[in-house]
């Protein structure tokens, strides 16, 4: 049993820098659309551009112009880096029975998705991504610089990035047993875009909806890291909240690996 | 006539269609409610004790997010579903039969779905109103209401001609359907007013993606405050923009059905 | 585990006996499928009624099937639309679940869905398609060379024998939705047997195609399963596709078997005559021409019999023997007429019914 899992682990890792050129190169085929995409992955820059402006006067709680923009950025980045738009392929597949033929190769459709997601990071961050990060450095010395947190972002990058995609994997599931998931996908992002920190930092919150935001998994797909490259969190803070986050990634990836489970065995009785 | 009944048919079927989903059926309710509150944080956070900003006020802001609700459902309802399914079927090349039949090309794709419980959004955009007002002490003017109106109308007619201009670039660019989910991100910010920004993003919001008609001018209109020359500009400009997607339409057919196989 | 292999346990075996391959390739007993479709009425009332209370119906799509296949037969299946076969190639490559009975193909339970048993296997639909979309054919087969976990060497060897084969060199380096039909069908079945698998599910692999794009694919499928000794199972619209590639036919009507055996035999059954196409000099005589046969067709200079198989010898040796006959044909009716013929037939089931 364990020699097999092995077995497994290993084709897949042997696969797995071929399914990322072939994911670099579909998304290279879809150019236009990700120019789309681009554009729609800066919306954070507009929410710079109110709040800098709201606070000008007087400062927002304790953000003034400068930790807006920092914030923002911040956010803007990370966003570019974990961002995952699976439901919809998903839905799209289940849909017109294409999963299928995904589900007749010997490898579990997840990494071939999870593949394609990060072979697009690339494409999709470089038109804001230099920009963005060296505007966030520019901001001067709120960034971190001693190896401990850089390496406690990087840890929050990749628990926020796995968070989303096996949301985004557990959502688009939904679509196994309902017409379409899209529409749960939608209060997703709606809770998201204030959860998580997406339109107003989280500080600002009023106390019960910031212990609120604390509790729901929102926040540890975006505000954490973005915190913590700004300097917002304090590291001996992020500790419990790192903690959090993966026990997150870890419930959710039960979820989803039951989800799917069950969610094949659905589209085998009733068929694609 | 003809095509009156035409579009009570499709509405009919939208309806039929719309209760098969029922899951999204119960969603779509739940998720105006949900929507429409968490939409008043950030207006709260920015503007709850403190100075008013370019002279918005929190209750002249609301009437700002009412009109963003009520545009978000005619939005939403009425002129999304149709452009996700045309550009759908762009791509599998179905639109053929469309252009087949004997009607306007436009009037078909154009009310080719709605998603009837959107109309739930204009329930929550009416007690934003009314919160909004009655925080104000005072009940908008007849005038006032029959301007808003007009501005609303404006309004309506500018999304759907952007509408149709996207329609018309998914003839040229193969995959456009996320086009659709730019548009609702920027257009999300049409629930701030757009004075409140500044440079760049202000031309942007006014000229490039008039969200400044679309809810700021219906907004001041109802609270009485709309300069007649704004008006009267935008009802222009919007009725212009109009005849421009029209023209630009015609082109993106001639172009699709002489350079399809 | 789900390998069910034969292993004599002999007293003295040394070196081991090594799993021997399943006597059959595929095993199915007594298979059956139901599916629940959500019944919709039409009109506004009847979906404001489903909103709340949704009606299923059982469809039963296959029903107490049972053949066995040996590795290396090609095997096609036949039957009016949604007979069953659709359903049943996807019951056997795993996809569906059977609500009853037992399928076993290389010795594996298909939905278990191991890793070795959809390495031993491939599907070809004619309708819906694996190959990437906006990408060369190329990237698909890379692709496919890392999930199968294919080795260099032989995936080279490989791509090169299917490339001449198909002759899809430079067809290949184009992005698929510039290719036609055929040419994304040559693709396609070469993304899929990659991997050399020995089981071939084929679901309308010609449909839509020329006649010659339908030749070449027919003998593409033939000299796979010559050389590599694979088991072809083939669904097709085209009788001819059947005819020419399958020894062995399974008819399904209704969701049951109705026939397995050779064509040829099939044939026989249901329209035991053999038609006689006469060219004559001179007008035959219509009461002389049917003491021979039945008189399908009859003028000035053509005519066209039906005689039972049996009595052709002799019917042909008169007919020889009249001088106004210059040229005389035999033939079989056409597939397409027989198995209409075989269609309308009732079922024995509906012979029993009252």
């Amino acid at each position: 049993m364990n020699l097999r899992s092995l077995r497994r682990a290993t084709r897949v890792l042997r696969a797995y820098p071929t399914l990322l050129r072939v994911g670099f190169a579909g998304v290279m085929a879809y150019r236009a659309e990700m120019l789309v995409w681009m554009l729609t992955t800066t919306m954070p820059l507009v929410s710079l551009a109110l709040w800098t402006a709201v606070s000008s006067r007087a400062p927002v709680g304790k953000f003034g112009p400068a930790d807006f923009t920092a914030y923002f950025l911040a956010i803007l980045i990370v966003r570019q880096l974990t961002s995952s738009w699976l439901v919809w392929e998903l839905n799209a597949e289940i849909k017109s029975g294409a999963l299928s033929q995904r589900l007749l190769k010997p490898m579990h459709p997840l990494f071939l998705f999870s593949a394609d997601n990060l072979a697009a990071i690339p494409i999709r961050s470089l038109l804001c991504l230099p920009l963005a990060l060296v505007l966030l450095f520019a901001t001067g010395d709120r960034i971190p610089r001693d190896p401990t947190t850089l390496a406690l972002v990087a840890v929050a990058l990749l628990g926020a990035w796995l968070l989303n995609f096996l949301v985004s994997a557990l959502i688009g599931a939904l679509a196994f047993v309902m017409e379409s998931s899209t529409a749960i996908f939608e209060v997703y992002l709606a809770a998201f875009s204030i959860f998580a920190g997406y339109l107003v930092p989280i500080e600002l919150f009023p106390p019960t909806l910031r212990a609120v935001s604390e509790a729901l998994p929102f926040r540890y797909t975006l505000a954490l890291p973005a915190e913590l490259l700004t300097g917002l969190l304090d590291p001996a803070r992020a500790l419990p909240q790192l903690a959090v986050q993966w026990a997150y990634v870890l419930g959710a990836l039960v979820a989803t690996t039951l989800a799917w489970r069950a969610g094949i065995r659905r589209f085998a009785a009733f068929g694609g | 006539m003809r095509y009156l009944r035409l579009l009570l048919t499709q509405i009919r079927i939208s309806l039929a269609l719309g209760m098969q989903y029922r899951w999204e059926f119960l969603l779509g309710g739940g998720l105006t409610v949900v929507w429409t509150l968490i939409s008043l944080v950030p207006l709260h956070i920015a503007f709850s004790g403190r100075p008013p900003i370019e002279g918005w006020t929190y209750e002249r802001a609301l009437v700002v997010v009412g009109w963003f609700t009520l545009l978000k459902g005619v939005l939403d309802g009425a002129v999304n579903p149709s452009l996700i399914r045309v550009v759908e079927q762009i791509r599998q090349g179905t639109l053929d039969f469309t252009l087949l039949k004997p009607a306007d090309a436009q009037f078909l794709v154009s009310t080719a779905k709605f998603e009837v419980w959107k109309v739930v959004d204009v329930t929550a955009a009416l007690a934003i109103f009314t919160y909004a007002f009655s925080r104000l002490g005072r009940a908008p003017a007849v005038v006032d209401v029959a301007v808003a109106l007009a501005m609303l109308g404006a309004a309506t007619l500018v999304l759907y001609s952007l509408w149709i201009l996207v329609i018309a670039a998914a003839f040229w660019v193969v995959r456009l359907d996320n086009l659709a989910y730019l548009f609702n991100s920027l257009f999300d910010f049409a629930r701030w007013p757009v004075t409140m920004f500044s440079g760049i993003w202000r031309v942007i919001f006014t000229v490039v993606i008039p969200l400044a008609l679309m809810t700021t001018y219906p907004a001041l209109a109802l609270l009485g405050a709309l300069p007649p020359r704004t008006g009267l500009l935008s009802v222009g400009g919007a009725l212009l923009f109009a005849v421009v997607a029209r023209v630009v339409w015609r082109r993106a057919i001639a172009h699709y059905t002489s350079a399809s196989s | 585990m789900g390998r069910v292999s034969q292993i004599q346990v002999a007293g003295f075996c040394y070196p081991p006996v090594p799993l021997m391959a399943p006597a059959q390739s595929v095993v199915v007993k007594g298979l059956s499928k139901v599916y629940q479709v959500h019944e919709r009425g039409a009109g506004l009332t009847a979906s404001l009624r489903s909103l709340f209370h949704r009606r299923y119906r059982a469809v039963q799509a296959v029903q107490d099937l049972s053949f066995s296949i040996a590795p290396g037969e090609r095997v096609g299946f036949l039957g009016p639309n949604g007979a069953g076969k659709t359903t049943t190639l996807k019951v056997l490559s795993g996809l569906l679940h059977p609500t009853e009975g037992e399928v076993l193909v290389s010795g594996f339970v298909p939905q278990r869905r191991q890793v070795e048993f959809l390495k031993q296997i491939t599907l070809v639909m004619g309708q819906k398609q694996q190959l990437l979309w906006d990408l060369p054919p190329v990237e698909t087969f890379a692709l496919n060379r890392a999930i199968y976990d294919i080795e260099e060497r032989t995936f080279k060897q490989t791509l090169d024998e299917l490339t001449t084969l198909l002759d899809i060199g430079t067809i290949a380096q184009k992005p698929t939705r510039q290719l036609s039909l055929g040419e994304r069908m040559k693709c396609e079945l070469a993304a899929a047997l990659l991997h050399r698998p020995q089981v071939l599910f084929l679901d309308e692999p010609t449909i839509g195609l020329d006649v010659s794009m339908q030749l070449t694919v027919r003998e593409f499928i033939h000299s796979y399963n010559e050389r590599h000794g694979a088991t072809v199972i083939l669904t097709s619209h085209y009788m001819d596709d059947v005819a020419a590639l399958c020894p062995r036919v399974i008819v399904i009507d209704h969701g049951r078997l109705r026939y397995d055996g050779s064509l040829p035999d099939l044939v026989r059954s249901v329209n035991p005559h053999k038609q006689i196409a006469l060219r004559t000099s001179a007008p035959l005589d219509r009461a002389a021409l049917e003491r021979v046969g039945a008189v399908v067709a009859l003028d000035a200079a053509r005519a066209v019999l039906q005689v039972p198989r049996a009595a052709l010898h002799e019917a042909v040796a008169h007919l020889l023997g009249r001088p106004e006959v210059t040229d005389l044909t035999v033939e079989d009716p056409p597939l397409e007429e027989v198995m209409r013929a075989f269609f309308a037939r009732p079922t024995a089931e509906q012979e029993a019914a009252p």
